[in-house]
């Protein structure tokens, strides 16, 4: 494999990695910071860790928003896959490329518009803002994506594996369950793990649907902004890059294990 | 399909533990209870002390949520759906509050702690009599420089970021009315200049600046402030007596020819469910102890009178921030200049700012 890298393209990868990940290391660095502020390095500490532990209200955050982003991709993602599954059951292209159109508008419309919209649907509808709304509008702007990520799995399945189903005598059922489901099925995962990283950090469409004591934390990190953000955020930066890196981690043993099953070597 | 089934299971399960943690936590902070009170604040512009005080005081629950932008904050209270009770707008927001009847207005008998705010701070043009905000924090508009880096220039004048030795070296905030407000006061005119002659005179005199100005920034030239990259500034003076904490070297100076006076106020927006106890927080908050405690934590200027008893000499002293009337005199706050008279003053700003 490193034979095939051309020197120069290994240059350009170690620049775009160090571009990308040199940011994130100096905020953790300084988040050992002693000085408070993230230009001068004074002594080693943990304060900013002690100090994030003890900080209730943040802490309520971070769980409203991990459980946003846990919920909103779970149901986005059962959503957006039964709709993948009608889009690319229907017979007609006409109806399919305007199907698809809509879905593609709705990721490319800004998120403030959307914001803004959802604001005004929830006003109107008399929805008092807090938990629901934000799930309710996370999980709407995750299902696009969710559709995105499944239909060209779909498109790439023979045909001909379905008409196989159906003559060995699978009914409709088990043709969904036995059959397409488990060849999408990366593509759900990839679907799953879009819609929670958008929830994760989406900070325009939350903004406006946030309110009644229930915030999550990218509203909160750019409230702060007049005031400057304290160090423990960065120690927060650090802790969630940490258990990011762990579950990348962990996802990448459980997939080669995955690979080298006989079963699915069978299935590909 | 099993391995996704069980997957799915296992999501709902740790959210329905994270969601019981949650109202756990929330329950410890005593959020859950019956008489609650939403605050809508600045981020970090109060001391959580001062909040668990009053919530021991009064029974009174606190939750405690932020924005960013006076606009911003405006737009949430404007469309409804949450039930602010106290929130701290900026001046010329209040008037646009006023006018598009976003208020309730504030009853005086319920608020003793009224008199303790210093008598140059209250009925101003914003808001005749005060009724409907109560002063919060209040501050400047000047210069801040860095006195290792800038010698024999001491900034009384804003004349002197005209100085040629300056080239580059300046951070402008990016604000419209901020900085034709320092075009015009450098000329000599009211910050609320509305004649069209004045303003593009503002707009030249701003225009010959531009070879000293470095860039237009927001909240960002505060660490370039701080860090030694940038040696003057002008910004607010909040923000320059926190970036003055951290760095020694740095000074600042509102010029003789006047500048801005600027508010962040308390009132009671209309979607308020808590009267009674927004009338009680905002008394509260006016406590001179409690004022003087918040004080020290946010490092604004405080309004109230009283609570400078209570804090360290050498804050209270610091003329920067707490300047003699003499010069508070001379400096103006921020009216309504209209819709029309704005889109002026941005236009102007932006031409500016592409030049």
């Amino acid at each position: 494999m490193d034979k095939r890298i051309s020197p120069l393209s290994r240059i350009f990868l170690i620049i775009m990695f160090a571009l990308l990940y040199l940011p994130i290391f100096y905020l953790i660095f300084y988040s050992f910071n002693s000085g408070g502020n993230m230009y001068d390095f004074e002594n080693f500490t943990f304060d900013w860790y002690k100090e994030l532990f003890q900080d209730t209200r943040l802490l309520i955050i971070v769980l409203n928003t991990i459980v946003i982003a846990l919920l909103s991709a779970l149901i986005s993602t059962i959503i957006g896959v039964l709709g993948a599954i009608m889009i690319y059951k229907i017979r007609s292209s006409r109806t399919k490329y305007t199907l698809l159109s809509l879905n593609n508008i709705l990721i490319v419309s800004p998120d403030v518009i959307i914001g803004a919209s959802f604001l005004i649907l929830f006003t109107i509808a008399g929805i008092q803002l807090g938990f629901y709304s934000v799930l309710l509008s996370h999980i709407a702007f995750s299902i696009p994506i969710v559709v995105l990520m499944v239909l060209p799995k779909l498109s790439e399945m023979s045909p001909s594996l379905l008409d196989a189903a159906r003559d060995l005598g699978a009914s409709r059922w088990e043709v969904i369950t036995k059959v397409v489901i488990p060849y999408i099925t990366p593509g759900i995962f990839a679907g799953f793990f879009m819609a929670l990283t958008y929830s994760l950090d989406d900070f325009a469409v939350t903004f406006f649907v946030t309110g009644n004591g229930f915030t999550t934390l990218s509203v909160e990190i750019y409230s702060l902004a007049r005031q400057g953000i304290s160090l423990s955020i960065n120690a927060l930066s650090a802790i969630i890059f940490l258990v990011t890196m762990l579950i990348v981690v962990i996802y990448y043993f459980i997939t080669r294990r995955g690979k080298r099953s006989p079963d699915l070597e069978v299935l590909k | 399909m099993k391995q996704l089934i069980r997957l799915a299971v296992v999501i709902v399960a740790v959210s329905a533990i994270l969601l019981v943690t949650i109202s756990r936590l929330n329950a410890s902070q005593g959020y859950s209870g019956g008489n609650t009170l939403t605050v809508y604040n600045w981020g970090d512009y109060i001391d959580p002390e001062v909040i668990d005080d009053f919530e021991k005081e009064t029974g009174i629950t606190v939750v405690y949520e932020t924005f960013d932008s006076n606009e911003a904050m405006m737009t949430k209270i404007q469309q409804g759906g949450t039930s602010y009770d106290v929130a701290v707008p900026s001046e010329y927001t209040i008037e646009k509050m006023k006018e598009e009847d976003l208020l309730l207005p504030i009853d005086h008998s319920k608020i003793p702690n009224l008199k303790n705010i210093d008598p140059r701070f209250m009925d101003l043009t914003f808001d005749p009599g005060n009724e409907y905000s109560v002063p919060y924090f209040w501050g400047t508009v000047g210069i801040v420089y860095n006195t290792k880096q800038i010698e024999g220039i001491d900034f009384n004048s804003w004349e002197d970021l005209w100085d040629p030795a300056l080239k580059n070296k300046i951070v402008l905030i990016d604000g419209a009315r901020e900085i034709m407000g320092m075009g015009l006061n450098s000329l000599h005119y009211s910050l609320n200049d509305t004649d069209p002659e004045h303003l593009q005179e503002a707009y030249d005199k701003l225009v010959s600046l531009k070879p000293n100005v470095r860039a237009l920034l927001g909240d960002e030239n505060k660490l370039l402030m701080a860090s030694g990259e940038v040696s003057i500034g002008i910004t607010w003076s909040g923000d320059a007596s926190e970036i003055m904490a951290e760095n020694e070297d740095l000074d600042y100076v509102v010029p003789e020819e006047g500048s801005n006076l600027w508010f962040d106020n308390m009132v009671i927006p209309k979607t308020a469910k808590n009267i009674d106890a927004a009338h009680e927080f905002i008394n509260f908050m006016l406590d001179p102890k409690i004022a003087a405690q918040n004080t020290e934590y946010v490092s604004y200027s405080t309004p109230n009178k009283e609570a400078l008893q209570y804090m360290p000499e050498e804050m209270v002293n610091d003329e920067r921030f707490y300047p003699p009337t003499e010069l508070t005199d001379r400096l103006e706050v921020y009216e309504n200049l209209g819709k029309e008279n704005l889109a002026k003053y941005n236009e102007l700003f932006l031409k500016f700012k592409m030049e």
